[in-house]
């Protein structure tokens, strides 16, 4: 079975338009993340968060009004997955586990005939909160100089650096989705947590891997075709990947969309967050790595070209 | 054939061994499926049973992350902040105007601070041993020794809290020191946060106790075993002396009772039945031996096989058991197991006073040295002027008997009165080495300075949590892997299958990988299992897309599988070695169950590259050698 025969896809030739399109999701991304921002989840944050589960769904008004009247104001209330389970969540500090306890004991006050029950407790204290998010921006920005390094020195420099954006792309697309798409039902509780972070440095792994297979068939094809014009042989190369890329893609692409609506609450963020990036990691791959090197190879030979063509007399007088 | 055999037999050995190292995860399954079948009673025996079979699978499988078994994950922190306020001395208005200070000022920074307290006394100009250590200190005397004060309350911290949770009896509990201050704390399977919290947190106890007489102990250990043995306990026995367990010794002279004289020899068969007649005549002391050597007279402890020890236990707690125990005579047992006989671990028994003579807070300093002149290991204790004067009279009124030093409950060191020792110093020796003697001091410190912790991070996973999401990721996986599995038959056929088969060998790898080194797997672990799949899936296709690339320009079956493999190489190896240089940023820089995810990506990378790039090609290689036509669809 084949699904792609020989193509001949102009790629590089709508590099422009893939461009602008590009730059208009990113520009939406950012306007959600402006406008709506994101939650950093509790381990970044700091305080303390309780999964509760009611034998029947709670009025989250009367959740609310309980919290507040226990002394936590501001504390966020949502749906964990489904109506029966809710997140409470608070960023007040206490000594030990003092505040999870009160809030333990203001539920079973107020709900007694809905028997909540706590699936999962979490306090994380502010310090550790402030180090983590440390960390896990040293993480995202040590992999995105880590691997520009080893494609630089894998290529060329210019190679290292289209990929780097490729890489900055992805990511700021998938926060963009992250933010946009958060709270906007039940099961799509995005939070800015350390498994998100984990997301993230899989996309950029993962759209890492796709970038090199077509740069490396970039890099065999130079060798082949010595005298072939760059974009003609970009094209060439990622038309006879493009099978590749796709198969492989699209078998990621489903397996993480599987995890996504049957791997259950705890790894949503993550799926979600992988199936945006595999998507974007596959298409800045080749309309902003590749058409990146272009495009700088491209500007040098006219830059090479304009001043040597001003220049060439004096040069060549100076020589005989 | 033959170019491929070496590799073949790498193949084997690898599936082999992943075999072998998850037999015990299997065994597990087995055993925890049998004992939810059974209730009750049933359930305790089948344990009693197969306590050693079932603890060795339990330490041998795979352990699961918190996140699927439920549990307890707690941070603790040194307190600092207290700790310098419980050291200091001769408190007085000027320190608690510094000290308040500090405490207001050490909310909003990260600076150390002890470095902002000498800068604190230095900017009052007040020398610091005016509080600290001693009056000939300067300053920086001072700060040193504050800062190894510092660094030891995490030891007493981990020490007290070890103990603790050894005796709470938590199965696969992991605490690891996190840096100079932090502990990291993993309780699976425990959800009662209340009673884990005191566990955690509260001050330790530190009691010395009177070891009761052997010969009165004897008395009544001879009658546990009567009465275990379904013997009627008449009133005469409870006159009986020591001679008495020691001529019982005699009599089962080969039984398990003194495993010390049987562990080298081979046991006939009527010796082993000699052996199983004894265990019922005397089921008490089967349990827990006296391993008392000829001619010497009885010391009064009991030794007990780890795996035994929950059995002991039951005994000593059962009612009609409980009437043959003094009221005023308690047990602990020693805080760690020592390998006496048969390469198995015996915890000591000691029956002590139920009341302790003397408790820790008496204590004011404790050292571990090694004595000069004998060149052992001896602990050096040294005690306040109220202490002194008890120790005096306790000392005084039990030369030749023992004391127990007990924290919160277990046994650190028992050692035996020389002389009445007045002053208030006092020297214990007889550890085995430089650890124990330090650890020994370690447990008297405790008693006198506590380790203040705070506990900074606290996750509680529910079970039924747990079970839900490892359900929900168990079947995800399985219907990605059976999705992409029948993509690649379709769509690769032959060269598919094989792919698949490579595959399942990743899997199994991946698996056997993380039981062999004891790894744990969460459920962001399965997550990268599932997307190891995917990775090892990329390999195969663009080995097989080379493949198919190179079979239209013409050539044999062999030459373009040959080029295909050859070609595709350069493009597998850079772009899974970036991918795993992401796995080893992630693991450095990553917490808890997100170190969990590196760890599986970073395995399965390694296990794909070598399931594609070997596994699956030794197979081809093989069919096409054999005639077989092999297809890449």
């Amino acid at each position: 079975m084949r699904f792609f025969h020989k193509t001949n896809i102009d790629f590089m030739g709508k590099r422009k338009m893939w461009y602008t399109i590009s730059a208009i999701i990113i520009f939406l991304g950012m306007l959600s993340l402006a406008i709506k921002g994101f939650h950093f989840g509790i381990d970044f944050l700091g305080g303390t968060e309780l999964i509760i589960e009611f034998s029947h769904p709670p009025d989250i008004g009367k959740v609310r009004t309980m919290m507040d009247d226990a002394g936590f104001l501001k504390s966020e209330i949502k749906a964990y997955g489904n109506p029966q389970r809710l997140l409470l969540r608070t960023q007040l500090q206490g000594e030990g586990t003092v505040i999870g306890d009160r809030i333990k004991a203001a539920l079973n006050k107020t709900f007694p005939e809905l028997n909540p029950k706590v699936l999962q407790e979490q306090k994380i204290g502010p310090k550790v909160g402030q180090e983590l998010r440390r960390n896990a921006l040293l993480a995202v920005l040590t992999s995105l100089v880590a691997m520009g390094l080893y494609v630089a020195f894998r290529f060329k420099f210019i190679y290292g650096v289209g990929a780097v954006v490729a890489l900055f792309h992805d990511v700021a697309v998938a926060i963009g989705f992250v933010s946009f798409l958060d709270g906007l039902t039940i099961h799509t509780n995005f939070e800015i947590d350390q498994s998100m972070i984990a997301a993230f440095l899989t996309i950029i792994g993962l759209s890492m891997n796709d970038t090199v297979v077509i740069f490396d068939r970039i890099r065999e094809n130079q060798k082949i075709y010595r005298s072939m014009g760059l974009e003609e042989l970009i094209n060439r190369s990622l038309n006879e990947v493009l099978s590749r890329t796709l198969i492989t893609s699209s078998t990621i692409f489903i397996i993480t969309l599987i995890l996504f609506f049957l791997g259950g609450e705890v790894n949503r963020g993550f799926a979600f967050a992988l199936t945006i990036g595999i998507t974007t990691g596959t298409y800045s791959s080749i309309y902003i790595a590749s058409a990146i090197v272009l495009d700088y190879t491209n500007y040098k030979q006219r830059k090479k070209l304009q001043p040597a063509a001003a220049q060439k007399p004096s040069y060549e007088t100076i020589n005989q | 054939m033959k170019k491929n055999r070496g590799k073949l037999v790498f193949i084997l050995g690898c599936v082999l061994l992943s075999f072998y190292f998850l037999y015990p995860t299997y065994k597990d399954y087995k055993f925890t499926k049998e004992l939810r079948s059974l209730t009750g009673p049933d359930s305790l025996k089948y344990i009693d049973q197969n306590e050693t079979a079932i603890r060795k699978a339990r330490t041998d499988r795979i352990k699961l992350g918190l996140d699927l078994q439920g549990g307890m994950r707690v941070v603790l922190e040194v307190n600092v902040m207290k700790l310098l306020e419980d050291m200091a001395k001769n408190k007085d208005e000027t320190f608690n105007s510094i000290i308040n200070e500090l405490r207001a000022e050490a909310k909003n920074t990260d600076q150390d601070l002890i470095d902002l307290l000498e800068l604190k006394f230095k900017a009052k100009q007040v020398r610091m041993s005016r509080y600290y250590g001693s009056i000939r200190d300067n300053d920086d005397d001072v700060v040193k020794k504050l800062r190894d004060e510092t660094g030891n309350a995490i030891d007493r911290a981990m020490a007290i809290v070890r103990n603790r949770i050894d005796q709470y009896g938590v199965s696969e509990p992991s605490i690891q020191k996190q840096g100079g201050r932090r502990i990291i704390v993993e309780l699976p399977g425990v959800s009662k946060e209340e009673e884990v919290r005191q566990l955690l947190q509260g001050t330790a106890l530190l009691e010395f106790k009177l070891l009761i007489e052997p010969e009165i102990a004897a008395k009544v250990y001879e009658s546990i075993d009567k009465s275990l043995a379904g013997e009627v306990v008449s009133d005469s026995l409870l006159g009986d002396t020591t001679k008495k367990i020691a001529a019982k010794q005699d009599t089962t002279k080969a039984d398990t009772t003194n495993p010390l004289d049987t562990s080298l020899a081979q046991l006939p068969e009527d010796q082993m039945k000699a052996q199983e007649e004894a265990r019922k005549k005397h089921p008490f002391f089967a349990l827990a031996n006296t391993f008392q050597r000829e001619n010497q007279g009885w010391d009064g402890n009991l030794y007990t096989a780890e795996d035994d020890r929950g059995k002991v236990i039951r005994i000593l707690e059962r009612p009609d058991i409980r009437r043959y125990i003094p009221s005023d005579m308690a047990f602990v047992w020693s805080n760690k197991g020592e390998i006496v006989a048969e390469g198995k671990r015996y915890f000591v028994l000691y029956a002590v006073k139920r009341m302790p003579e003397l408790t820790g807070g008496v204590i004011v300093n404790a050292h571990a040295t090694i004595d000069p002149t004998s060149n052992l290991p001896v602990v050096d204790m040294e005690m306040n002027s109220d202490g002194s004067r008890d120790w005096a009279r306790i000392t005084g009124a039990n030369v030749k008997k023992r004391i127990a030093i007990i924290m919160d409950n277990s046994c650190f060191s028992a050692p035996v009165v020389q002389t009445k020792i007045t002053g208030g110093r006092s020297q214990i020796t007889g550890m085995a080495n430089v650890e124990e003697a330090k650890l020994l001091e370690i447990v008297l410190k405790a008693g006198a300075l506590p380790a203040p912790v705070d506990i900074i991070q606290q996750a509680t996973v529910g079970p039924s949590l747990g079970e839900d999401s490892i359900n929900q990721g168990i079947w995800a996986a399985l219907l990605a892997l059976a999705l992409t599995a029948a993509f690649m038959i379709v769509y690769y056929s032959t060269g598919g299958t094989m792919a698949d088969l490579a595959l399942l060998l990743n899997i199994l790898f991946v698996l056997g990988v993380l039981a062999g080194f004891q790894g744990t797997l969460t459920l962001p672990g399965i997550a990268g299992l599932i997307l190891t799949v995917a990775i090892a899936v990329d390999a195969n296709v663009l080995i097989y897309e080379r493949i198919r690339e190179e079979s239209v320009t013409g050539k044999t079956l062999s030459a373009s599988i040959d080029a295909g493999y050859k070609r595709a190489f350069t493009a597998i190896f850079d772009s899974n070695l970036t991918a795993f240089i992401t796995g080893v940023i992630l693991f450095q820089f990553g917490s808890g169950p997100v170190k969990g995810f590196a760890l599986t990506l970073m395995i399965g990378i390694v296990a794909s590259v070598f399931s594609a790039v070997v596994v699956s090609r030794v197979i081809i290689e093989m069919l096409v050698e054999k005639g077989k036509h092999v297809s890449f669809g």
